[in-house]
Parts: C-alpha cells; structure tokens; sequence
C-alpha cells in the first residue's frame, strides 16, 4: 500500500519521477511508506446520500430523493473498479463521494484510511488535490493553456516550483505519449489526445485513487482502447474508479460494481 | 513560499484566461472605460458649473450685490421685465457714502430692439450702466466718455450721450467695430429713432448672461424702455476698499436698508445656482445615474465574464483549487479589466472634457463648463475597482456554489 503525503516528496530527477513513462508502467511507483497493516485505498461503508429535488420557483414543494442507499465497497490499490449501471442510478453521485466533491448523508468514506467527513472543507480540498486524480468524460482541459500547463495545474494549486512542475508534465506527457503534443492548445488536439492529458493531469500530484467518469464517453472505439490502456496501466500502485455505461470498457476493468437505484447489486 | 508560488500561480492562470478570449476582454475593458468616462464627464460638467459661476461672480469685481426681490417677468411691458429696485439712483448714492464702499453701482437689464442699419431689428439683452468707473471691462475703443449730460439730480431732461458698448458677440454677428453706429431701443420705433455710437466692445455681461449684449448709460436704458419714471433698476453692486470686510459691511447696510438684500459673491452665486433647482436636480440626477449606470455596466460586464468562465473554475475546484483560489482567479481578471478601463478611461477624460466643453461654449456662451476635478477622477476609479472586486466576488462564488465540480461529472 502506498502512501504519499504531498507531491514535494517527489523528486523530479529521480528515479520514481521517471518511472511515469508508460513503457515502465512499474515505475509508476513513487516513494512509498509502507503502513503496518495493508488497507484499501477507498472504503465506503455505508453510505447512504440524499438530496432535496427542488422544485416550483422558490425550490418549495420539492421531494426527498435518495441517491444512494447504504453502498458499501472497498478498492484496492493496484485494483480497477468499475461502476455500472443505467442512468440516475447512482453512479455519479458515487464518485462525488469517493472523490470528496460530496458529504455523504450517512455512512463513511475513507482514503487511504482518512475519513474525509473528519477533514475541515479546506483540508477536504487540499487532501483531494494530493490524493484524488480526476478524469472526466469531456475532459475538461482549459483552453487557455497548453497541455504541458493543464496537465501542471493540479501543482500550481500545490504551490510547486515552476520547473519542477514543467518537467512533471513533461515527464507525464511522455507517459501518455504525447510528448510532442506538449506545447498544443486543447483546440488543436484531438478527442483522444485531450483525453490522454486529462489523463496525464490526473496523475500530476501522483494520487492514490483516480477517479474516471465515463472516460471513453466521447472517444470512438479504437481511442477508447488506448485510454483504457492508460488507465488500466496506472492502476499498478494506486486505485482507479471508472463509471461507465461501455461493457467493453467495464470488461477491462478487474471487477465490476452494479447500481440500481442508488442500490448495489 | 508555497502561498506566493499559488499566488502567482493564480495571477497566471487569471492572465491566461483573459489572453484567451480577447475580445470579450477588450468589450469588458471598453464597457469599464465608458463606466468611467460617465463618472468623469458628468462630474466634470457639474464642477466646471460651479466653479465657473463662482469665478465669473469673484472677476466681476463686486464684493455685494443688492438685490430688491425677484425680476418679474412683464411681457406686455416695454423691456420685458419689471426690475426690482425703484429710486436706484438715490439709493446707490446713498450706500455709496458708507465709509467701507469705494463705489455703488446700479446696474439694469432689459430686453432692447437691435439693427446695425435701423432696417432689421432684432431683440438682445440691454445693460444700463452708470457710465463712470470700471463698472465693465472694454476690450476696444475707450469706453464711454464725458460727462452723463442726461441725468442729473433725479432728472432725466438732459440730452442723451448716444454711447454705447456691444459685446463680442454682438459685434461679430452685426460685423460692428468702434465707432460704427447701433439702433437701439425698447421698441421698434424707439430704436429706429435712437442711434449709438459704438464707443467700446465688453464682454462684461454677456460673460454673466451667456448672450450678446448692448450696454448703455443706466439713465438711457431707463428712458428708452419706459423705466424712468421710477427710476427701477435690476441690482446694484458694490465695491468695498480696499482691506474692509464684505460681509461686515453688509450687515452694516443691512441693517441701514432692512428693504433690500445685501448678499457677497458667493451667497448670490449660490442665490442664482438655488433658481435652478430644476437644472439642478436635473444635473445631480445626471450624476447619479451616470455612476449607478456605470456601475451596473462595469458589474455586468464582470459577472459575465466570470460566468462564461464557469466550466474553467470548475475545473479548477476539481483539480483541487480552493474556493479562495476561484475567487481569487476571477477576482484577478476582474482586476485587471478594471485597471485597464480605469486608465483608458482616465487618460480619455481631458481630450473629451476638452470636446465636451467646446460644445458646451457653442451652446451656451460660457467658457469652462467642464472642468473634471480630481475627485472626479477618484469617483471613476471607486466605480471601476469597486464593481470590479464586486462582480469578481459575487460571480466566481456563484459559480463556485453552482457550477461546482459536481457538475463536471456527467
């Protein structure tokens, strides 16, 4: 089980660093700690999410409505879970949850053994930055940037050096082969290529847990398999959620996790 | 070193944001600079009022100003008006003997019939002035000269002079110089009967009044328009020696004629601006309403800037952005188109104040109407930062409430 407590524990010259080229997919590895007793990446006991599904002009006369009934489940590191289910299932509300976005009503999430319901919103924020990467299905670049500086993003929040936040996404685009797209605007990309840096961005602060969103959503067949191959290469040393309606992206992931009605299958 | 690292990495990412979409930062900053221009111009146009009627009342040279209640309008008169104070002869004598008063001179205004040639009349403001003393400025010929031969001790039996003084105006439309002849009376017949020697050009009163001017002796004024029965004249105006008191010696006069009212430059500047009340009001509305409307458009532009930014804010919250740092980020643009429009707006003010106020001469007649003081300037700047930091505020918290991460998932 892997530990890492901020992306400064990362140096960039080092060995772990470079680790993130795809034809190494075990350097994926980065410093570790290993804990006295293994424990999954995510745990989610529990958990139960309502919400008011507001209605008429001033939100009054709404209904209660529940998202997610009492989901337990538990990722590994080194694991790719899939999410399956129809829509309004509950499967978007369940990676809000295990990515932090949201507080679950009842129940308990746990990040490499935080519980994140204890964690202050700002702390909440912070422990997200450097635990969770996200991947979402229209990728969500910003425009105004490069791929080299989206994929950087996630460190500037953290506060990292200029250089040292170059060469991560350098070093991340080379992963992702795109090394010589680095210097592209999202326009000029293609769905396929954008989807691979948000891929890349995911990685930037080295998270424990990823967390895809119909990842293969707006990519036709052939890119689709390439981001999968992707995400299921990372997955060596950190655990990886993918939420998808595509059987065949839900065959590549290790086991597959069925909602219904905000219930587990 | 790490919160100045994520400092200036927010400033990049602002920066980046607004390179991005350039033109809708361009309208952004011109909406900004016309916010501003509005705070600017209109507060230039009420200051430059002011403080041209305060000079024009400090060069007139008068320290008092006697006024025996308001000038009726008399349209069946000859004249057109139905000056205040009777006896103004005496009465000017009379405070002319106070010990502080170097000189008292009654002064009327009527509307006179003009022709250049005693064919085509025209109707222009008239001026009755004593005659002797610097009671006008003249800016050619001598002024008029010799003695009053037509009034004398309350009589008005003597042979008129047939002076008069034309304003720049005047002389210009009627294409007069010194020592041309001008018809002038209180009607037609009168004026065509009674020609004047042009001994002088004054700009002294159409400075006051905004409009050309033919001055004459005060007496001949009175006799051409059917006034000189009572002697009326409009206000008389006094001159105190040098080193004495004006508001002392009002009160002193006052009190001697409790009938009139004695007021300094600056209460009767503001006795004039007070008629006003609707132009007044009118103006301040102007003044509001241009910083209300500025600020709506500046706080408009703002939180559409930001809202149209709320996919990239997301984006930020998701990958682990704070809330401070969205803020922050849009806060920055805001800022930043702020700045800009500010200092365009600034640096346009004196080149369109300048054009405002030309117009403003063609219109009026007075100079100087708008004079964009310093405030003016800080009024703009209140209006562009403030709503700035406002519309950066409300919008990026808006949107990081509802347009949060969440909504990135699909």
């Amino acid at each position: 089980m892997i530990s890492v407590d901020s992306i400064d524990t990362i140096d960039p010259e080092s060995p772990e660093a470079a680790g993130f080229y795809c034809d190494r997919p075990e350097a994926f590895t980065v410093r570790m700690s290993e804990p006295s007793t293994p424990m999954p990446s995510i745990v989610c006991t529990d958990v139960t999410q309502r919400y008011d599904d507001e209605d008429g002009l001033f939100g009054s006369g709404g209904r209660t409505v529940t998202a997610l009934d009492a989901v337990s489940l538990a990722v590994d590191s080194g694991e790719v879970v899939g999410i399956a289910g129809p829509s309004g299932s509950g499967k978007s509300t369940l990676l809000h949850v295990l990515a932090g976005l949201a507080t679950p009503t009842e129940g308990r999430v746990e990040i490499r053994g935080t519980d994140l319901a204890t964690l202050s919103r700002r702390h909440r924020t912070r422990f997200r930055r450097t635990n969770v990467g996200m991947v979402f299905q229209r990728f969500h670049l910003l425009p105004a940037l490069t791929a080299s500086e989206n994929v950087a993003l996630p460190l500037v929040q953290e506060g990292v050096p200029r250089g040292r936040r170059r060469d991560r996404a350098w070093e991340l685009l080379d992963a992702v082969g795109l090394a010589d797209r680095r210097d592209h605007r999202p326009g000029s990309l293609s769905g396929g290529e954008q989807q691979r840096v948000a891929i890349a961005r995911a990685l930037a602060a080295d998270p424990a847990v990823v967390i895809a969103d119909e990842p293969t959503g707006e990519l036709d067949r052939e890119t689709g398999e390439r981001v999968l191959d992707r995400l299921t290469e990372i997955s060596d040393d950190r655990a990886v959620v993918i939420a998808s309606h595509d059987t065949h992206a839900l065959e590549r992931t290790d086991r597959v996790v069925r909602l219904l009605d905000g219930k587990r299958q | 070193m790490k919160r100045v690292r994520r400092a200036w990495g927010t400033v990049w990412i602002a920066l980046r944001q607004l390179r991005t979409d350039r033109m809708r930062t361009l309208l952004a900053v011109f909406g900004v600079t016309l916010a501003v221009l509005s705070v600017t111009l209109l507060a230039g146009v009420g200051a430059g009022v002011t403080e041209t009627g305060s000079e024009t009342f400090e060069e007139s040279g008068r320290d008092l100003w006697v006024s025996g209640g308001p000038i009726e309008i008399a349209p069946g008169a000859v004249g057109g008006f139905q000056n205040p104070i009777p006896n103004a002869h005496p009465l000017a004598a009379e405070i002319d003997d106070h010990e502080d008063v170097r000189t008292a001179t009654p002064l009327a205004f009527q509307v006179v019939y003009v022709s250049p040639d005693g064919e085509e009349f025209d109707t222009t403001m008239g001026s009755g002035v004593p005659g002797a003393g610097d009671s006008v400025s003249i800016t050619a010929g001598e002024g008029f000269t010799g003695p009053n031969t037509h009034y004398a001790d309350g009589n008005y039996t003597g042979e008129m002079t047939y002076q008069a003084l034309v304003s720049p105006e005047l002389a210009e439309e009627y294409g007069l110089e010194v020592g041309d002849t001008i018809h002038v009376g209180g009607t037609v017949q009168t004026a065509r009967e009674n020609e004047f020697e042009i001994v002088g050009i004054s700009p002294t009163f159409a400075n006051f009044l905004g409009t050309g001017t033919v001055t004459l002796r005060l007496s001949e004024l009175q006799t051409l328009t059917g006034n000189a029965y009572d002697d009326r004249a409009t206000i008389i105006t006094i001159q105190t020696v040098e080193g004495a008191d004006p508001a002392a010696v009002r009160e002193e006069l006052e009190a001697r004629h409790p009938e009139y009212t004695f007021r300094t430059n600056q209460e009767q500047l503001v006795e004039v601006v007070e008629r006003q009340a609707v132009v007044l009001a009118a103006g301040a509305s102007l003044v509001a309403l241009g910083v209300v409307a500025g600020g709506a458009l500046s706080l408009n532009l703002l939180l559409s800037i930001v809202y149209v930014q709320r996919e990239a804010l997301s984006v930020l919250r998701a990958v682990g952005a704070t809330r401070l740092g969205v803020v922050g980020v849009a806060v920055t643009q805001a800022l930043v188109i702020a700045a800009l429009g500010f200092v365009l707006g600034a640096a346009a003010t004196p080149v369109l104040a300048a054009a405002l106020d030309r117009v403003a001469l063609a219109v009026t007649g007075f100079e100087g109407l708008v004079r964009v003081p310093a405030y003016a300037y800080a009024a703009g700047a209140a209006v562009a930062f403030g709503f700035a930091l406002l519309g950066g505020v409300v919008g990026a918290v808006r949107v990081t409430r509802l347009a949060s991460a969440n909504d990135l998932l699909q």
